[in-house]
């Protein structure tokens, strides 16, 4: 790497740190949740060195003990740790959460893109497909996709990633429509551009925007899905530490429930749920200002 | 608004025929052996942990018709669903219909009681919020939406179950009533339920509501209204209220529509024995009759509360009303 080379990606470095301070400025809630978002990826990354012990080993004797001064979360069912098993299960949250929205918006952004843009047939179809695809709430339709296809961390992806579909293609249909209209597509066309090079060349960056948007948006529903599947016992098997699996046995020893077993992982699924929503909010106010206040994703 | 109406409701017919469809794909891409994954193959279509004899195997099979092709197989549930036949849950021995009647009552009670509770918390906060903007009432407002919307309905669940535990040794019913039977029982099974799913809808369409009367506020025919020296009371309940209440119509179906999902796990929370309870344990025994018309009753539901809220929109709205 030669010196103006080094200088380049200084001065890159210099603006991303400023760019940030001045969405922390002007964005003081969704600036704060962004800085939490990021304590959180770094605990997901490095759980196994946060972690006070390990979140698979079993202690007998402490089966169920409230939290002590070594253990601050308490024991669970087998006399786990409930903190590392806390600090653990932010992966699973993340990853399905950032991958399945990542697998769903992408696959529903080039569908709308193309449905938007081609129009025709082909864009009634999709719409009266997603329409349909949309009458399975979430939950449901996630739920017979894993028991069909097995449970596992992909398999948990893919069926939340599935319910994330169809608004996506409605949200990026309607600016893909929008864009058609511009003039530089008429030029484009005009010198004689295949359509597929209209679509990826112009129309597509500017879907971006809405395509970011609908990604922040669907993260914290993504993330609660994969919850309520773990909470029936269903999403990733044991022993993977999982929020919504440490709820479900927690809850289902109801006649004499733990209170630190149901109350940890819970503000963890919630303070990440928000912390994606309330930074998605601000991010899609300095994307978009006309779709101020108007997130709505079932 | 009369061919609106019509056009509506036809369009109905090819979405449910392809919702069946969809289901039933879903429910067949299963691979390996149905039969194997029901006892125990882990559902991956690996091999049985029981050994089964083979003969009943096959005697299963072709009970269930899994031996016919599968446009047969779909012919069959889907005739049978004209004649009003669900077919039979495989492990409960019980007609789906049976089911259905028997655990039914509970499901629609919590979700029709629950939209009540939705529409007092939520259409109240909204306006507030909307009415005294960045007071500290509506700074409170949208913490409660905020918060609310991100709190996990099951979670909320297991809180309250732990709360009445914890502080007043207090155990919901262990079985359910009917309101007409026993209405002290049904309330004690219902109320937690109802006030979790309310309260997870309303934090939804208050945030709606407020949206959407800060937008019609800005409008030029509200400008108009005051500039004609109409009072504020009547600008409100008269020009903004009524118009900003159209696309909360569709939020609240929409939310319903997402916490009947949810109910699922709800139920699950509270052990309340209704239909989302009937599904996951079909789920999990791979019990497919039962799962497939479960999916089919749920995903009905939202067809119909999709109707509604259009076919609403052509009464309340003119631009169709006099389309």
């Amino acid at each position: 790497m030669n010196s103006s080379e080094l200088t380049n990606t200084k001065n890159i470095i210099i603006r991303l740190i400023y760019v940030c301070l001045r969405f922390i400025k002007y964005k003081p809630l969704g600036g704060t949740f962004g800085i939490i978002l990021f304590l959180i990826f770094f605990i997901a990354i490095f759980a196994d060195f946060i972690a006070p012990h390990d979140p698979l080993t079993t202690n007998p004797l402490m089966v169920r003990e409230p939290p002590d001064s070594k253990y601050w979360f308490g024991y669970d069912e087998v006399g786990r740790d409930v903190l590392s098993r806390v600090i653990h299960g932010a992966r699973i949250s993340l990853l399905v959460g950032l991958s399945s929205v990542l697998l769903g918006t992408t696959f529903g952004g080039l569908w709308g893109l193309a449905s938007g843009y081609l129009g025709g047939w082909f864009d009634l179809l999709s719409q009266r497909a997603a329409e349909i695809w949309m009458s399975f709430p979430s939950l449901v339709l996630a739920m017979s996709l894993l028991v069909a296809m097995g449970s596992g961390v992909e398999t948990v992806i893919v069926a939340v990633a599935f319910t994330r579909v169809p608004t996506t293609v409605r949200v990026v249909r309607s600016v893909s429509i929008a864009v058609r209209e511009f003039m530089f597509v008429d030029a484009a066309v005009a010198i004689g551009a295949s359509k597929t090079r209209i679509m990826m060349r112009h129309v597509l960056p500017n879907c971006v925007a809405a395509f970011i948007i609908m990604f922040t948006a669907h993260v914290g529903t993504a993330i609660i899905i994969e919850a309520s599947l773990a909470f029936l016992g269903i999403g990733v098997p044991p022993p993977t530490p999982t929020w919504g699996a440490m709820l479900g046995k927690a809850t289902s020893a109801a006649i004499n429930p733990q209170w630190w077993r149901v109350l940890y992982p819970g503000v963890a699924i919630v303070l990440v749920v928000l912390s994606f929503n309330l930074f998605g909010d601000a991010i899609r106010d300095v994307l978009d200002p006309r779709l101020r206040g108007s997130q709505d994703v079932g | 608004m009369f061919n609106y109406i019509v056009r509506r409701l036809l369009w109905t017919i090819p979405t449910i025929i392809a919702i069946t469809m969809l289901i039933f794909v879903i429910l067949r891409i299963i691979p390996g052996n149905i039969i194997v994954a029901m006892f125990g193959g882990g559902g991956g279509g690996g091999e049985g942990i029981q050994k089964v004899d083979p003969a009943v195997i096959e005697k299963i099979r072709s009970d269930l018709k899994l031996d016919r092709p599968l446009y047969e197989q779909y012919y069959y549930w889907v005739s049978g669903l004209a004649r009003g036949d669900m077919g039979e849950s495989f492990f409960r021995g019980q007609k789906v219909s049976t089911l259905i009647k028997n655990h039914g009552p509970v499901t629609l009670e919590i979700a029709l009681i629950s939209i009540v509770v939705s529409w007092l918390v939520g259409v109240p906060i909204g306006i507030l919020s909307a009415i005294k903007q960045d007071s500290w009432a509506d700074y409170l407002g949208r913490f409660f939406v905020v918060l609310f919307v991100a709190v996990p309905a099951f979670w909320f669940a297991g809180l309250i179950v732990l709360g009445l535990i914890v502080a007043f040794q207090w155990y919901p019913p262990l079985y359910y009533e009917h309101i007409w039977v026993d209405p002290v029982a049904n309330i004690q099974k219902v109320f937690a339920p109802v006030i979790v799913i309310g309260v997870g809808m309303g934090a939804m369409i208050a945030r709606m509501t407020r949206s959407s009367i800060l937008e019609v506020m800005r409008e030029d025919y509200v400008r108009t209204a005051r500039a004609k020296g109409v009072g504020p009371k009547l600008v409100m309940w008269r020009h903004v209220l009524k118009n900003a209440m159209l696309p909360v119509l569709t939020i609240a179906g929409l939310s319903l529509a997402f916490s009947l999902g949810g109910s699922v796990a709800v139920e699950y929370a509270f052990s309340i024995n209704g239909l989302g309870m009937v599904m996951i344990t079909a789920l999990m025994d791979k019990d497919f009759a039962t799962v497939q018309n479960l999916v089919l009753i749920y995903s009905l539901v939202f067809v119909l509360i999709n109707l509604l809220t259009d076919l609403s929109y052509a009464l309340l709205d003119p631009r169709i009303r006099y389309d």
